[in-house]
Order: C-alpha cells, then structure tokens, then sequence
C-alpha cells in the first residue's frame, strides 16, 4: 500500500514536471502570464490586469488573488502610481533603467522584493502579494499587499475574567504578534518564523525573551518543530500533539491560552509561547501541574485572594477527581465509616434504587458529559433549553422515577461543578477522564482502589515531562522557593523573582542592572 | 552556562535524606509496639526501641560511610576492587534475592491487612497482585520518579501519624507508664532485637549511594534519615503504651492501626478513621515495596547487563508473587518476615565488616 502510493507520487511528481517545467521567468509578459496562469492552472480568483506606463509603450501587469489583497492598496500605490505618477517624466527606453526606476521612484510600496524565478512568483501570489510584471525584463517586482478580513480583538469566551485585560488573541499571526509586542516592550523579546505544513504554509512564530529563557529549553522546542511533517496545521492543537513529551497521557504538556496577559506573564517567567497562523490559541511550554492550576486573576486581585482561590482551585480538583469514587467507597465497601445518621439517610434514599452505587454513578457521569458536550454544540438560543431539561432530567425526574438517588445527584453535580471551577479547559478535561478510572476503581476495590488508583496517578505525573521539565515540578522535584508562588501566593511586591525550576538566565525580575 | 538538566541519573543527597525513612517506614512499625511490649514491662520497651535505634544508626553511618567513599561506584565495581569479582557477583546476587523477598513479604502482608481493615471479601491473591501491578507500573517508569514519589509520599505519611498522636493526647493516661525500669536484661535485649527488625532498611544504602552526585555529605544525611523513623517509633510506641496500657497493647496484632480507632474527627464528617489511616499508610508501604523491588532490579542488572530492565522486571515479578503467597497463614508470614529481618540486618553487618576489614588488608582506596 505505502510502496504503492510511493511510486505513484513519484509517477506524478514526473508528469507535473514535464508539464510545467518552465521554472524561469522570460522576457516577454505574454508568455510570463501564461506560464504563471499554467501553474496555478487558471483559477477563478487570479486577478491579471495590463496596462501601460503613461507616456511610453512599455507594458507591464499586475497579477494577485483578489480577496487575498488589499485592493485599494493595489490601486492606490501601485497602478495608479505607474499610470499617474509618471506624467511629465522622462520615461527612459532601457527597460532595465525603467525597472530600477520603477523601483527608487515610482512604486510608493512598504515592503517589496525582487523574483527571479516562476517559484518566487506563484508563492507571492498564494500568500497574498501583488506581483508586477514589466514587459521585457525577466524580474519581477513582489509587492506585499495583504490584506483580508480578519476578527477583531475580543475578549476569550472560554477564559473570561473578573479583572483583568479584555483583549485575547485572534486568528491573524501579525495581530498577535503586535499583541505580544505591546504587552512586553522589550529589545530581547524575539520572534523566531517556521512554516509548518507542506502544502499549507502556515507561519508558526516561537516567542522568547531571549536574556530570560534557559537556552537549552529553546533548542529542545525548535528541535521538535523542525521534526513537524505535515500537510497542514489548521489549530495549534496540531502542534502540540506533534511536539508533546508524552502522547499516551491524558494531561495536557503545553497550556493553551487565549489571554495574552497569560501569555506574557509565561514569557517573564522564561517559558516560550507558540502561537500558529489562523488559531486564536498560543501554546505556552514547558508546562507543569502547578502551573495549570493557577490564573492570571491569581496575581491581579490582592494576595489573600489569590491564596485563597488557589486553595479553593485544588479543592475543586479534589472533588473533580475523587468524590463520585469516594462516595461509592464508602457506600459499597465500607458503610461503618460514615457517620450513623448520614448512613441511614443515605440507606434510606437509597430505598427502591434498583442500581448498584457504581452504575448509578456512571449513569450519571455520563449524562452530565452528554450534558456538557451538548451545551458546547447547541446554538446559543436553544442552549438553555438544555440547562432546562437537563436540570429536570437529572436533578428530578431521575430521583422521582427512583432511578438514581437524590445524594447521588448533589454528588454528580458537586462533581461536574468542580471540574468548572478548573481554570484550564484542558486538565479539567484531564480530571475527568481520571474520573472514570477512579469510579471504576472503588467500584472493584473500594477505597484501597482509589489509594491504589491515586498511587498509579502519582507515578505517572512524575515521570511526565513537558519539553524536559518534570511536570510535578516543583513538588516534586522539590524547589521550596518556588513555593512562594504554587497555592500560596505571596504578596506582589515580596515576589521578585523568577520561578527557580525554569533555571533562567537573569534571576531576577525586578533587577534593573540586569537588564541593561 | 549551566547546562538545563533535572539530572535524571543522578540524585541529590537530600534524596537520601528522603529515601531512607521512606524505605524504613512501612509495616513494621504498625506491629512493632506489639513485639516490643509482649517482651517488656510497662512503658519500659522505649528504652529497646531508642537502643535499636542507636545500633541502626550506627550501621546506617557505616554503610553509607563505606559506599560514599566509592563514589559514582555500582556496588559491584566497588566491591569486585575489594574482594575479587566472583565474590562480589554472589554478593550482589545475595542482595537482589534478599530485596526480592522483602518485596514479596510486602507484598503479601499489605494484602492481609488490607483484607483485615478494608476489603474483607476480596482473596489476598488478588489484593497482592494489584499491588504488585502498581510496584511494577513505578518500577518500569524512571528511578529518579521513585525518588520523587517518595518526596510526595513521606509528608502525608508523618501527618498522618502526627494527627493518631495528636487526637489521641486526650485518651493518655499516665499511670500505664509506672512502674518504670522492671524489665529484665534479657526482656530488653529481645526488645532491640525485635525493634532492630523494623529498622531494616540498609539496602538501598548499598545501591542508591551510588546515584548520588556528591556523596560527600551523604552519611550524615543517611543518619539524618534514619532518626526520623526512631522518632517516629518512639512517639508512635509510647502512645500505644499511654493509650492502652502494656497488657492490651501486647495482645493486639496491630496496635498503630488501633491507635487510629480511636481518633475521632472533629464534626464527625467520618467514622473509623483507622481504615482511612491505613489507606494513607499504603503509600509508606508502597514506597518500601517499590524501593525492594527497584534495587533488586538494580543489582540483578549490574550481574546480568545484558538483560534489558522491563525484562527483567517481568522475571522478577513472577518469582516474588509465588513467594508471597506461599504462606499459608499469618503465623507463617510472621516466621518469614522475621526471617528475612534477620538476615537483612546480619548480612548488612556481614557484608560492611567483610568489606571494611579486606579494603583495610588489601589497601582499596
């Protein structure tokens, strides 16, 4: 099958070849324009215009995708230059002189580069730059003129804050870059260019302060960059599942954010941010698990605050992961150790459940995961028919029809709750795929399963990895210092340095020598 | 520019620091007040206990004197300087096959406790051998990832301990500990040898020195380790003592787990919070057992260095589950961990004397 598929793109790689083997460009602009319509095949939305320099018989043509370019652009400081501009000038015969002319005085373009060859030119076109063709000379000008519909900077649905910025990223690689530019002005924050996809070309940008981040973390991400190989990239989510330590896990290894406060912050902290053209979500790596807990409200409202929703974040954790596992422990397995009054309500809330613990509560999981995948896909104005049904559907009608018991449904929804608190989508999801495990577990082995399961957990973080960092950082491998800034938070003005187990180059964050 | 590493080969002293009472910390400790009261009077079994300690310490400071002065030496470089390689091979062998039996003992009484406190209808066999799958799960992933989950483990153990001694100061009734100093000679000498058992934990000396970067400092911080542990009995023994008095305390088999009986958490939110102490304390056991299991792998692989590790993980596994279940009752698991307790303190002492009295002789630098 592969060997079949090898040889036929060999075989047509060959007849592709033959029929466009003309790769120069010529001197005649007839014969340029149809090559160049030849190699893209005539499409519908190539945008050939001829015309001639006032004042003299030179032809020349401008060649770009309409939709792709900015035409007004195009007719303001390209055409209309040539054909207005040049009034009452001398227009020189040697077509070499009119090109350099062309170029020092005429075009009144930002950016413009030379082409040589039919490569330079279909690629100008496809990614939105307007090429002029000069009869007679066998170069031609590429002239940058994108411009297309793009988003404007909103603010993230899916990481809204109380305080704090209302920008979030958008789809447009420049824009985000800008975004970055603005929040860090700094002379050492780099912008290093791939392209990933073969036949996409998308730009992917690494952004780094480059006297902050360690080196080797740099080499290690565009190490695994350049080992990219794919047709296209439509999301960053493509880059992270083809860089990612471990693909087996269900934990995320790189945070995806669209804040670029959050992005920036990681920048100081001497991370490294990916953001890909067309995906409003930059990837920030290394990744550990302390980190996935916290949110930038964290340092935006006073210390206490911050403490205290961290706090209260690894309680929801607790309660995402463990407490449908919990209860049906100590249900199922060891009903001595709840309390005597607790026990004969729940025994007798459990009266006429046909269930075992353990299906009831994947019953209800399940149902609150349909519930939560619906919510996403339903359109805004039927999505609260859902919360409508739902609610009834679980919250009552299931305990009236004596299918689930009322304390199994306050414990799935505690559950569900909890795992909404999380500030990352992604380990949220992390903690509820757990979940199932966890259920499982103390259905089996009541609670020395979940201790056992908790045990697995624990092996499996700390020989997780996010671009060589251990994700249990900074636990374990343990780094006290970094504890000022794990749960507790210390007070701004008190946390002045950078995390310990990032090992940056300037320690420091607020050493004014340093930096100079 | 220092090099971005979290030093995957190597450890930190500090580890050390941390290794030992992991590895010491176990089972033992949730009997020892038993053994150790059956033989003495009163609350005199502390003097047994901080003397058994003493020993230990000794013996921890020598061994791990002895290895860090090879330093990044496997066991078996170190002592094929010292007594010729045959002999160190049978030396290394006799290690993995005493490691190997510490794991089934493990292995084995986690599961006949568990059975008694937790899952009273589940058979052994199968409680051993999800545990077994979990050590062999910890064992397969990265030796420093040991390391780490004994850093993670340690802390909610001692809590937990702290908080049974706590809750249970209510419960102290001094008058158990008079009258003081009428246990016999022989009384207290088989005291030590029944605490010296529940100390056994000089193996991963032998073997984890090796990993560490700048063993300088590493006996100290080994001897630091281990006097966690005889805090640790010795509050752990008196409350048992305080609480139950000497004749109760030496008739239950697992006085520490009883001792969390009596707990009563504030709010009343759980009951029996002894089956939650010992869901916490198979996080000590299992860093022991992981420990066990990772050196005999360790010291079978310098012997045979061309049998790939996740191999022979899965050789080893077999053997310490038949040998775990080859007891038949509790009385029999009893004979062979005090078995493997002896011979894991005898041969250590065998081994260093050996070691130190040929290197002396034969003048190994």
């Amino acid at each position: 099958m592969r060997v079949n598929s090898f040889f036929n793109r060999n075989r047509k790689k060959k007849q592709e070849k033959e029929a466009n083997n003309i790769t120069q460009l010529v001197k005649n602009l007839d014969a340029n324009l149809q090559n160049t319509k030849n190699l893209l095949d005539e499409p519908a939305d190539l945008a050939i215009r001829k015309f001639t320099v006032r004042g003299s018989e030179h032809q020349c043509a401008t060649v770009y995708i309409d939709g792709l370019v900015d035409g007004l652009y195009v007719r303001n400081n390209i055409i209309e230059n040539i054909q207005l501009e040049t009034e009452g000038k001398q227009i020189p015969d040697n077509k070499q002189k009119l090109f350099d002319e062309l170029n020092q005085e005429i075009l009144s373009t930002t950016s413009l580069q030379i082409g040589y060859t039919l490569d330079d030119v279909s690629n100008g076109i496809l990614s939105g730059s307007t090429v002029l063709y000069l009869d007679g000379i066998d170069k031609v000008f590429i002239i940058k003129t994108q411009g297309w519909d793009k988003r404007d900077i909103q603010e993230p649905v899916t990481e809204a804050l109380i305080r704090g910025p209302r920008d979030g990223f958008v789809e447009d690689l420049r824009t985000n870059m800008a975004l970055m530019r603005r929040y860090i002005q700094d002379p050492n924050l780099r912008f290093k260019t791939y392209q990933i996809g073969r036949r996409s070309k998308k730009n992917l940008v690494v952004t780094y302060i480059a006297d902050v981040i360690h080196p080797d973390i740099l080499k290690e991400i565009k190490r695994r960059l350049d080992s990219i190989d794919t047709d296209d990239a439509p999301e960053s989510g493509f880059i992270e599942q083809w860089i990612e330590d471990n693909y087996l896990s269900p934990f995320p290894q790189l945070m995806n954010t669209e804040r670029p406060d959050k992005a920036s912050a990681a920048l100081l902290q001497g991370k490294a941010v990916i953001m890909l053209d067309g995906s409003p979500f930059v990837l920030i790596a290394p990744t550990t698990l302390g980190g996935a807990m916290q949110s930038p409200e964290d340092y935006y409202e006073r210390w206490t605050i911050g403490t205290l929703l961290r706090i209260l974040r690894y309680i929801a954790a607790f309660i995402a992961i463990f407490l449908p596992s919990l209860y049906i422990a100590l249900v199922s397995f060891h009903p001595g150790m709840i309390p005597t009054n607790l026990a004969f309500s729940i025994a007798a809330s459990r009266e006429g459940v046909p269930f075992t613990p353990l299906i009831e509560a994947v019953l209800m999981a399940i149902t609150m995961e349909l519930l939560r995948e619906a919510g996403v896909r339903l359109p805004k104005t039927i999505g609260q028919t859902i919360g409508i049904v739902g609610g009834l559907v679980i919250g009552d009608a299931a305990v009236q029809a004596g299918i689930v018991s009322p304390i199994m449904v306050i414990v799935v929804a505690l559950n569900a709750i909890a795992s909404f608190a999380l500030p990352a989508y992604s380990i949220a999801i992390a903690f509820r795929i757990i979940l199932f495990g966890f259920i499982f577990l103390a259905g089996t082995f009541g609670l020395y399963g979940i201790i056992i399961g908790y045990i697995m957990v624990n092996i499996h973080i700390v020989n997780l990895k996010s671009i060589g960092v251990p994700y249990s950082t900074p636990f374990a491998p343990t780094f006290f210092k970094d504890w000022e800034d794990l749960i507790f938070r210390k007070p701004i003005p008190l946390l002045t340095t950078r995390p310990e187990y990032m090992q940056t180059n300037d320690k420091q964050s607020t050493d004014k020598e340093n930096r100079s | 520019m220092k090099r971005f590493e979290y030093a995957d080969q190597k450890i930190s002293d500090k580890q050390i620091l941390v290794a030992v009472p992991s590895f010491v910390i176990g089972i033992g400790i949730l009997s020892l007040p038993q053994s150790v009261a059956s033989v003495s009077m009163a609350s005199d079994g502390w003097i047994s206990i901080l003397i058994g300690g003493m020993i230990v310490l000794l013996i921890t400071w020598s061994v791990a004197k002895l290895a860090s002065s090879f330093p990044n030496q496997s066991f078996i470089t170190y002592t094929s300087a010292i007594v010729t390689r045959p002999i160190a091979i049978v030396l290394t062998f006799l290690f993995a096959i005493l490691s190997m039996s510490v794991t089934a003992l493990q292995v084995r009484q986690i599961a006949d406790i568990a059975k008694h406190y937790l899952l009273k209808e589940t058979p052994v066999e199968i409680i051993s051998f999800t545990f077994l799958l979990l050590i062999i799960y910890a064992v397969a992933g990265s030796r420093t990832g040991l390391f780490r989950l004994n850093t993670l483990f340690l802390p909610f153990v001692l809590f937990v301990a702290l908080i049974v001694i706590a809750f249970n100061i209510n419960w102290f009734d001094l008058g158990f500990l008079s009258p003081t100093f009428e246990t016999s000679f022989s009384g207290y000498m088989e005291g030590v040898k029944n605490s010296v058992l529940s100390y056994a934990g000089f193996v991963i000396l032998w073997f984890y020195i090796t990993l560490v970067k700048e063993p300088k400092n590493t006996p100290k911080m080994a001897v630091l380790g281990m006097c966690i542990p005889i805090v640790l009995y010795l509050s752990l023994y008196l409350t048992c003592i305080l609480v139950f008095g000497n004749s109760v305390t030496s008739n239950l088999q697992y006085p520490s787990i009883e001792l969390a009986k009596i707990v009563e958490i504030p709010g009343g939110i759980l009951e029996r919070f002894e089956s939650l102490f010992f869901v916490i304390w198979i996080m000590a056991i299992f860093n022991t057992t992981a420990m066990a299991f990772d050196i005999a792998v360790l010291a079978l692989n310098t012997i045979f260095t061309n049998i790939g590790k996740i191999n022979l993980i899965f050789i080893i596994a077999p053997i310490v589950y038949v040998t775990g279940m080859y007891p038949q009752d509790l009385v029999q698991v009893s004979i062979f961990g005090s078995f493997i307790g002896y011979s894991s303190v005898l041969y250590t002492v065998f081994v260093v004397i050996l070691l130190f009295v040929i290197a002396k002789i034969r003048r190994v630098k």
